[in-house]
């Protein structure tokens, strides 16, 4: 008997000290062998190893030397994918959260502060370590979040893995891009509210002014810090929201803007030369009509899911901002030159699917192969264009010696619609694993 | 760019001119020899022979003679399925037609009236394959009126509808106009019902005496009623919840009318008391943008295993109609069995729109609606290459990419 207790007590010693996070240092070493492995950045390589140690990828290849001890996934007859990397989603914001509405503009807003990963609250999910299973179990492991769509400047972004040992550990970029919205949506909200901007037109004026605003604010800044220390005199008043539009104006982040018409195409571009900040569209339904330009001007597209162009929040779309839905314009753009993100634009709806979704993202970009566009390009519009885009291309988005140990493994081909996502790494830690 | 129905008729138009006397259009008379046929009546039949004379089917298998001078078409490779049928959609017209909201209970109106043979949405849906769709109102009120069985393509608008007044919509569930709660929803379904017994019963009394004095007042409202108690229309009922379900099943057994269950999201939680009664189920897009919960992906393999007659629909604008194929490929990656999957876009879905006489199969007497695919039907990767309608090429993928590049 005793000798049992002392077993228990030390199994329970055991527990205390396997619940701090350093213990899962000595499980962020894996190979993962003898799959096909598609690293994205380079040829796909037949019987391939990913080697992970320390929590990044180290060695990538066909003979990969294991360092005894290293535990070993067997992969054989499996596909071995990087994370996907879905551009835009509002997964982990619950539907009050999405928009702040009254006020067109609210560039002091991080979406990060409402982010609440770990399922409906007080339904008992354990909250730690974060897990964000509904993206994992698509085999998403790193996501771009956002305030929604309902109002001009929703506010700042934030980019998030899907699973760490910690919270912070989530945060990989923030803010990450001034959330920005064209067209009838955030006018139809203030419509409603006889609020202006009402009108296409004035949401184009209202977000010219706000930025004329940021202009001025930042001279004045400037102004009073090259007067000499003695003539200063008192700091000009701060404004929280002028400030994340002037570090928008530095470059310090991009403009993520959600333009659909090509007038509101043509606006943003214009927008962007005026002031020139970094531009990517998001949704940008129409940009077949001036891929070109885009090509020219460097401009990415985030598009959404190629199946349900429409990307609001309503369930049924507005056929006069979602025209013609074309499950070829990522295969047209891509043609013409444009860096393209298929991205999920996931959002909540109520009790039917409260989790978005993201899990789809893989089978939605397997659409857009069957109309046209190349399996390597739809691979990578979910991966490492994603990753440039967001600007954590030096981490995640490919499988390279130096980046995070952020790998996916498929039980069949990536793009057929019967293939499953069966276990997920991130930072080498084995996040997700399917039950059957 | 599908082929547009008219160019057939200007075409044969400018023949007639050269003849002698104007040759009414015919049906094409086609053989596609060399795919994988799915009958979707459970046989698969590897490089097969589809014979199609004057618009219907006279024989489908292995070893077909082809009659001389009946064009050929080669789909070595390909993967032939029956044209798809969509239980619920609201294409063909405007969308602001949909709901009429200031009324609640308008079986009288029709959706038939406001159908219009070129609306871009009929386009899109035969693209996809889709050539048979069940077109209505929506769930606004408890009841929005009939919805219409239609071909998605043909030269002749008239011949393309199949049935005018396919089926009344009613819609379960709580905020109606006028009916705060599902519990009042219900109610006024029976009350409706009950009326509907007694307007039947004041025009036997009438019908059956000596005519004398005036008929009853007619109630264009109550006639669609009573056609669904004698069992001449049917009730299509927009239902989410289980208690809704059990509600509509007890109704029906009050009433005797024919029922199918539409969107029927919790069908699982009842699906005993659904088969126990023999109801259609018409279910949720899989393929939608709502990330449906995992248990609600899985629910309609386990109910086609229940052995309950089961089809898909798109809901479209919610699911574009062109996409119901993508419906059947869901059901597969969660369980269901691949020509069970074809089956829930094609026959069952015949059957609930009581066409299955016409459509629905690829069997010798129905009309020839097939669709061709560059591979799997079922995968995402896969494209339709050709649509044929009554036999009549309506969607050739080549020739439209050719257009519009």
């Amino acid at each position: 008997m005793s000798r049992l207790r002392t077993a228990g007590f030390a199994a329970g010693l055991a527990c205390i000290f396997m619940s701090a996070p350093a213990p899962q240092a000595a499980a962020q070493n894996v190979a993962i062998q003898g799959g096909t492995v598609l690293p994205i950045s380079g040829p796909a390589i037949e019987s391939g190893t990913v080697l992970i140690q320390g929590g990044a990828i180290t060695a990538v290849g066909r003979n990969v030397t294991v360092p005894a001890g290293t535990p070993v996934v067997d992969a054989t007859g499996k596909w071995v994918l990087p994370g996907l990397v879905d551009a835009m989603s509002y997964y982990g914001l619950s539907g009050a959260d999405l928009n702040e509405t009254a006020s067109p503009s609210t560039p002091h807003l991080r979406a990060l502060e409402a982010y609440y990963p770990f399922g409906a609250f007080g339904d008992g999910e354990p909250a730690s370590p974060p897990r964000a299973r509904d993206l994992l179990m698509g085999g998403v492991t790193t996501h771009y979040i956002a305030p929604a769509d309902a109002t001009v400047i929703g506010g700042q972004g934030a980019v998030l893995k899907a699973a760490g040992s910690t919270f912070d550990d989530l945060v990989m970029l923030e803010p990450a891009g001034m959330d920005i919205t064209l067209g009838d949506r955030p006018a139809a909200t203030m419509r409603e509210a006889q609020r202006s901007p009402g009108t296409r037109m004035a949401v184009i004026g209202h977000l010219r002014q706000e930025l004329v605003s940021a202009r001025e604010y930042r001279e004045r800044w400037e102004a009073w810090e090259n007067r000499p220390e003695a003539d200063r005199g008192p700091t000009p008043s701060r404004d929280l929201g002028m400030e994340a539009l002037v570090r928008m104006l530095r470059g310090e982040m991009p403009a993520r803007i959600q333009a659909n018409r090509i007038t509101e195409i043509r606006a943003a571009l214009d927008l962007a030369r005026e002031f020139g900040f970094r531009l990517i569209l998001d949704s940008a339904i129409s940009a077949t009509e001036v891929a070109d330009e885009l090509a020219a001007a460097g401009v990415p597209v985030v598009l959404g899911p190629i199946s349900h162009p429409w990307i609001s929040g309503e369930e049924i779309p507005d056929r006069s901002e979602y025209p013609s839905p074309d499950e070829r314009r990522a295969a047209r753009l891509h043609a013409a030159g444009v860096e393209i993100a298929i991205a999920s634009f996931s959002r909540s709806f109520g009790t039917l699917g409260p989790e978005g979704s993201g899990k789809w993202l893989l089978l939605d970009a397997g659409l857009a192969a069957g109309y046209g566009l190349e399996e390597a390009a739809v691979l990578r519009a979910i991966t490492l264009t994603p990753a440039e885009i967001l600007g954590v291309e030096h981490r995640v988005g490919s499988l390279e010696p130096g980046k995070d140990g952020d790998v996916v493994i498929l039980d069949g081909p990536p793009l057929s619609v019967l293939t499953w996502v069966e276990r997920v790494f991130v930072e080498g830690v084995e996040v997700f694993v399917r039950d059957e | 760019m599908p082929l547009h129905p008219l160019s057939l008729i200007l075409g044969l138009g400018l023949l007639g001119c050269l003849s002698t006397a104007f040759n009414p259009v015919h049906a094409q008379d086609v053989a596609v020899v060399g795919a994988t046929i799915h009958t979707a009546t459970g046989d698969v039949i590897p490089g097969g022979t589809l014979l199609v004379q004057d618009g219907r089917i006279t024989a489908v298998g292995a070893q077909v003679e082809v009659p001389q001078g009946v064009e050929v078409v080669d789909a070595t490779g390909m993967t032939m399925i029956p044209g798809m049928l969509d239980n619920h959609s609201h294409i063909g017209f405007a969308i602001g037609d949909v709901n009429e909201r200031s009324t609640t209970f308008t079986p009288r109106y029709r959706i038939m009236d406001v159908l219009s043979p070129d609306d871009d949405y009929w386009f899109e849906a035969v693209n996809g394959g889709v050539t048979t769709i069940v077109t209505g109102p929506g769930s606004g009120s408890v009841s929005s009126g009939q919805s219409a069985v239609v071909k998605t393509w043909g030269p002749d608008w008239n011949a393309r509808i199949l049935d005018p007044t396919g089926g009344l919509k009613i819609a379960m569930g709580a905020k109606r106009p006028h009916t705060g709660t599902s519990m009042a929803t219900t109610s006024m379904l029976r009350e409706k019902f009950t009326q509907a017994r007694e307007y039947m019963a004041s025009w036997e009394r009438w019908e059956s005496g000596d005519g004398e004095g005036a008929p009853p007042a007619r109630d264009l409202d109550l006639d669609v009623l009573a056609e669904i108690l004698r069992g001449e229309n049917r009730v299509r009922a927009h239902v989410h919840s289980a208690h809704d379900i059990l509600s509509l099943l007890r109704l029906k057994d009050e009433f005797g009318f024919q029922l199918a269950l539409h969107h029927s999201t919790e069908a699982y939680k009842v699906a005993d008391e659904i088969l126990a009664r023999g109801v259609d189920v018409v279910g949720l897009p899989l393929f939608i943008r709502i990330g449906l919960r995992e248990e609600v992906m899985r629910s309609p393999a386990y109910l086609v295993e229940r052995g309950i007659n089961f089809a898909f629909h798109t809901d479209d604008p919610v699911v574009m109609s062109k996409h119901q194929r993508y419906n059947g490929a869901m059901a597969m990656r969660y369980g269901m069995e691949g020509e069970a999957a074809l089956r829930a876009m094609t026959i069952n879905a015949a059957r609930i729109a009581q066409v299955d006489d016409r459509v629905g199969t690829l069997e010798a007497g129905k009309d020839a609606d097939f669709v061709i695919i560059n591979g799997p039907w079922y995968e995402l990767t896969s494209r339709v290459e050709r649509v044929y309608v009554d036999g009549r090429l309506a969607y050739h993928r080549a020739v439209a990419e050719e257009e519009n590049p």
